[in-house]
């Protein structure tokens, strides 16, 4: 998310003024409460966790360790992606939030340009040349920079971006929401766009973003009426999109009878609940399991809290719910804090993508969910969630350390 | 601001974060369920999936003659294999190998690229130490160890020692009785496996591999040798449907030799006729016919049914009665015979009137005694316990005909063990051909023969009579003149049985089974041999009795052994022998 500064700053009156900007807002920092540091803490605390089993998951036997094609290697990107990520959340957590919002008009504020250029990859990631499969879905972007190719995923980018306009767009334009024709008929058209594109590809982004934009639009002012209308719409195109599918359809139906289809549909929930199960509650110890010698598919990434519980048992799996139970706790502390109310709703906004994500992820691997592809927050291996995660804490951090600031202020 | 009203009381944002933490805790809970109380499920299913067990093959025991010649081993081959899903590109791998291999790269190549096996495919079978060193050192390549069985006699033991599958396990003869012992047991690891069943790591050494123990046998492998020559020369010349022949030592029981014709080479076990693969001594019964007189003559002289004086009518070879049909001799009729010269003529009428004197439970008890009806118990398997009614389902019949031999039937070697229990002095011997177990160092492990109990099957008198009086008579002066040997005295009897028709009543014509069975010397017996050739060919003309047939191939192998034991006994063994006669006990 570094390069949103710069783009803010290209879309706004030039580039030294931004940067004096950033400057102002750095000697402005201030965070009595500690929480900010406090919620780094538990979010570097995740990610570190992650990059330890992300390491121990992505052992291979079979192949020795070639460093000039480390980046093919999963482990070795996390350990590369972790202090970028740390360092990404401190830069962000330097900028004003303020100026994300729609305070200076649709048309100044980065937020447009990054839904635009989301729904514009959203696109492109479909089109067959262009877009990459992994795993049968076509969710990637792949970029050729020289030593590496870099994936990029533009429904992690378009998730935040619409949880970010959308909480700009709720705080700046409240009352139009009021109105069905002149705001909630756009907001949802647009809405729809975004999950449609996504939709096709990866119901489970689509799903997870469509809920986190209810949820905006409820606590943002709309209209609940409005809300719950289409609601009816909603469910039958998400049950026309599983239906359409038949991997989709397998999935529910094997989610229904979990002892059924083992060795196939069923394959991945069986061996995830076989991993977390044979953990105990000590687990096997680190770098002890077995299920990632290919036993359990996607081990590094969307069932990495299963590696955790296999080889740190119940001990494991505790300590990563209590750290985003403390995570959600340290978050609402920020949005009863924050009195300004784009930083109260934007705080909110992330705290429950974060929230919501985190609780689906670990419902689909303890077999509580139908399997779907979400990555855990911070955890699972993938740079682009793990980054644009960051970004976004780096983004909450601010607003902790703002709304220190304007309590200190009305103290004075 | 309605927005900031709403947003400042926050009931929303409270009922969402509230139901998020409960969701987590929810989820909390569900771990515990998992790991805690669904972890011994769990941990079995993984066990079960996870897991790969390794095992090393053990070397299966030698088994070796009673001179410690070699009848079977095991030696490790080497096979190399490739892993063509591991391959990145087959044709480098397949010109690396080679060069290790001497076998043309193409020809390897297309090895592995025909493969249907994506895991195994092998390369070559049988490669020495230097080349399969060489060869794991290539990705994809392995090693994998295999025993196999090589039979170095052929088929001259192949029915006393058997031959093994290709997994090594006994099927046949010694190889089958003794397979628990040969085989060893495999060594075990368990092993943690990947998805492909690929080891990753040991997680249990589970068993050490111990190799087969060696198993000498009573053969001897030049005795065994000359028998089969002579059995086979006769075999052929007389164009038998089979022929057998066993040489045993009277005072143990232990068999020297034993030969079943037709016979098979063990190494092409599965190519071989089914004919042949049976050990007909053991498995085949058959109506012995004369030679079961002797031990029935036994019964009633132990009983003082008849006296060595007694005259018995013959009826000029020709016996008729209510209740019993009629008998006749084999060739001329006889008046008034002792008992010896009813075994020395071999008369059938003498033996069918004894039989009537001792009633049916005296020549039942009799031939009980001497162990038929039952299996020996020889160390071999498939043995079949012959047939010996019960006297409650004895007919008419019955009594005038078992004792010559009729309705009656028996093995080989329960014939052969009769006689050895004869010229053992009265003494059960039990017959057996494996002498001892011995481990990998040499020591004896086990003798497999306990000393047999000190017990008579029939009073030592009446065998000695038997044997230094009547069955003498038969070889010097009676049906097996054929026998007679210079330089030592041989004392034996002659059977001629005829062939049961199979599925129905009576015998069939011109089809005999013709034996002989003898000892020597008479004075300390050193071997026991039957010799039985089934169904010669009487269009030859040569002749068709055992006293005929069989009874000069006996002769020509108690020659041939006993002046090979001479020979090769040393001076201190034959004077330990001597003393270990059982009568001097």
């Amino acid at each position: 998310m570094s390069f949103l500064c710069g783009l803010s700053g290209l879309c706004g009156e030039n580039l030294g003024s931004a940067m004096a900007e950033m400057a102002t807002t750095l000697v402005e920092m201030d965070d009595k409460e500690g929480l900010g540091w406090r919620i780094g803490a538990v979010v570097i605390t995740l990610m570190a966790i992650g990059t330890i089993f992300v390491f121990s998951a992505g052992v291979e036997v079979a192949k020795g360790v070639n460093l000039s094609r480390f980046y093919e290697s999963a482990n070795l990107r996390k350990a590369l992606f972790f202090p970028l990520a740390v360092a990404v959340m401190l830069v962000v957590s330097r900028i004003d939030y303020r100026r994300l919002g729609f305070d200076n008009g649709l048309w100044r504020s980065p937020m447009t340009y990054l839904f635009g250029i989301s729904v514009i990859l959203l696109a492109l990631v479909l089109v067959p040349h262009i877009g990459s499969q992994i795993n049968q879905a076509r969710r990637w972007l792949r970029i050729p920079l020289g030593f590496a190719t870099i994936s990029f995923q533009p429904s992690e980018l378009a998730k935040w971006a619409v949880i970010f306009s959308l909480s700009a767009f709720c705080v700046k334009y409240g009352d139009r929401l009021k109105s069905f024709k002149k705001g909630f008929l756009p907001v949802c058209m647009a809405l729809g766009l975004v999950v449609g594109l996504i939709i096709i590809e990866d119901f489970g982004s689509a799903a997870l973003i469509a809920l986190l934009a209810f949820f905006i639009l409820l606590i943002g002012g709309a209209n609940w009426r409005y809300l719950v209308a289409p609601l009816p719409v909603a469910a039958i195109g998400f049950a026309a999109a599983i239906l359409a599918s038949p991997t989709r359809r397998m999935r529910i139906l094997a989610f229904l009878h979990p002892d059924q289809w083992t060795g196939s549909s069923n394959y991945q929930a069986s061996q995830s609940l076989i991993a977390i199960g044979s953990g105990g509650f000590f687990g096997k110890g680190l770098g002890m399991g077995v299920c990632k010698y290919g036993h359990l598919p996607e081990d590094t990434t969307d069932f990495i809290f299963s590696i955790i519980g296999e080889e740190m048992g119940l001990v494991g799996t505790l300590t990563v719910i209590a750290l985003f139970i403390l995570f959600i706790v340290l978050g609402v502390m920020v949005i009863n804090r924050c009195k300004e109310p784009f930083g109260k709703l934007l705080a909110t906004s992330i705290v429950l993508a974060i929230g919501v994500q985190a609780a689906l992820n670990i419902g689909v691997v303890t077999v509580v969910l139908p399997t779907k592809g979400l990555p855990l927050p911070f955890v699972s291996a993938g740079g682009t969630s793990m980054l644009l995660s960051a970004a976004a804490i780096g983004v909450l951090l601010n607003i902790a350390s703002q709304c220190g600031k304007t309590r200190a202020g009305e103290e004075r | 601001m309605s927005i900031e009203h709403r947003l400042s009381s926050g009931r929303i944002t409270v009922w969402l974060f509230t139901a998020l933490i409960v969701a987590f805790a929810a989820l909390a809970t569900r771990c515990l369920y998992l790991q805690y109380f669904g972890n011994e499920y769990y941990s079995d299913l993984s066990a079960r999936q996870q897991q790969t067990v390794a095992t090393i093959s053990p070397q299966r025991g030698a088994i070796l003659d009673c001179r410690g010649r070699v009848l079977a081993a095991s030696e490790e081959i080497q096979t190399v294999f490739v892993e063509p899903r591991v391959l990145d590109d087959p044709k480098e791998t397949s010109s690396e190998l080679a060069d290790v291999l001497d076998i043309g790269a193409h020809n390897i190549c297309s090895i592995i690229t025909d493969s249907e096996n994506p895991g195994f495919v092998k390369i070559k079978v049988g490669v020495d130490a230097n080349q399969a060193i060489a060869a794991r050192k290539i990705h994809g390549v392995g090693i994998q160890s295999d025993w196999e069985r090589h039979y170095p006699m052929g088929p001259l033991t192949t029915h006393i020692v058997g031959f093994t599958s290709a997994d090594n396990r006994g099927l046949e003869g010694v190889e089958l009785a003794y397979n628990k012992d040969l085989a060893g047991s495999a060594g075990r690891n368990i092993f943690i496996a990947d998805a492909f069943r690929r080891p990753i790591r040991l997680r249990e050494h589970d068993a050490d591999v111990t190799d087969g123990v060696g198993i000498i046998l009573t053969i001897d492998a030049t005795i065994q040798q000359f028998v089969r020559e002579a059995l086979l020369e006769q075999y052929k010349n007389y164009r038998a449907e089979s022929a057998i022949a066993v040489v045993a030592e009277p005072k143990t029981g232990a068999i020297l030799a034993m030969v079943s014709l037709p016979d098979y080479d063990p190494a092409n076990f599965n190519t071989a006729d089914a004919n042949s693969l049976r050990n007909r001594v053991i498995t085949d019964q058959f109506e012995p016919g004369s030679l079961i007189k002797p031990m029935v003559m036994g019964g009633a002289v132990e009983d003082g049914i008849v006296s060595l004086k007694e005259k018995i009518f013959c009826e000029n070879g020709n016996y008729c009665g209510k209740g019993f049909g009629c008998i006749s001799e084999y060739k001329n009729g006889f008046g008034y015979l002792t008992p010896r010269e009813i075994l020395v003529n071999s008369s059938n009428i003498g033996m069918a009137k004894v039989g009537q004197k001792m009633g049916k439970e005296e020549v039942y008890q009799s031939l009980r005694n001497f162990g038929f009806g039952k299996e020996t118990g020889i160390d071999l398997p498939g043995e079949v316990p012959g047939l010996l009614w019960p006297p409650a389902k004895w007919t008419g019949y019955s009594v005038t005909r078992i004792p010559f031999g009729q309705e009656v039937t028996v093995t080989a070697i329960q014939l052969v063990r009769a006689f050895c229990i004869l010229a053992n002095g009265g003494h059960p011997v039990n017959m057996h051909v494996v002498k001892a177990v011995v481990d990998n160092e040499g020591n004896i492990v086990k003798m497999t023969q306990a000393p047999p109990p000190l017990a008579y099957c029939i009073d030592p008198e009446v065998a000695k009579w038997l044997v230094t009086d009547a069955m003498v008579g038969v070889v010097n002066e009676g049906t097996g003149k054929k026998a007679k040997l210079k330089k030592w005295q041989v004392f034996g009897k002659s059977g001629t049985a005829n062939i049961a028709k199979t599925g129905e009543r009576g015998y069939a014509e011109h089809q005999y089974i013709a034996s002989f069975v003898a000892g020597a010397p008479v004075e300390d017996p050193q071997v026991i041999v039957l010799v039985s050739v089934r169904r010669p060919d009487m269009s030859l003309g040569k002749g068709y009795t055992g006293g005929a047939i069989s009874a000069p191939v006996a002769a020509k192998i108690i020659e041939k052994t006993l002046t090979y034991l001479e020979n090769s006994r040393p001076d201190s063994q034959k004077g330990h022998l001597a003393a270990s006669n059982p009568q001097a006990r």
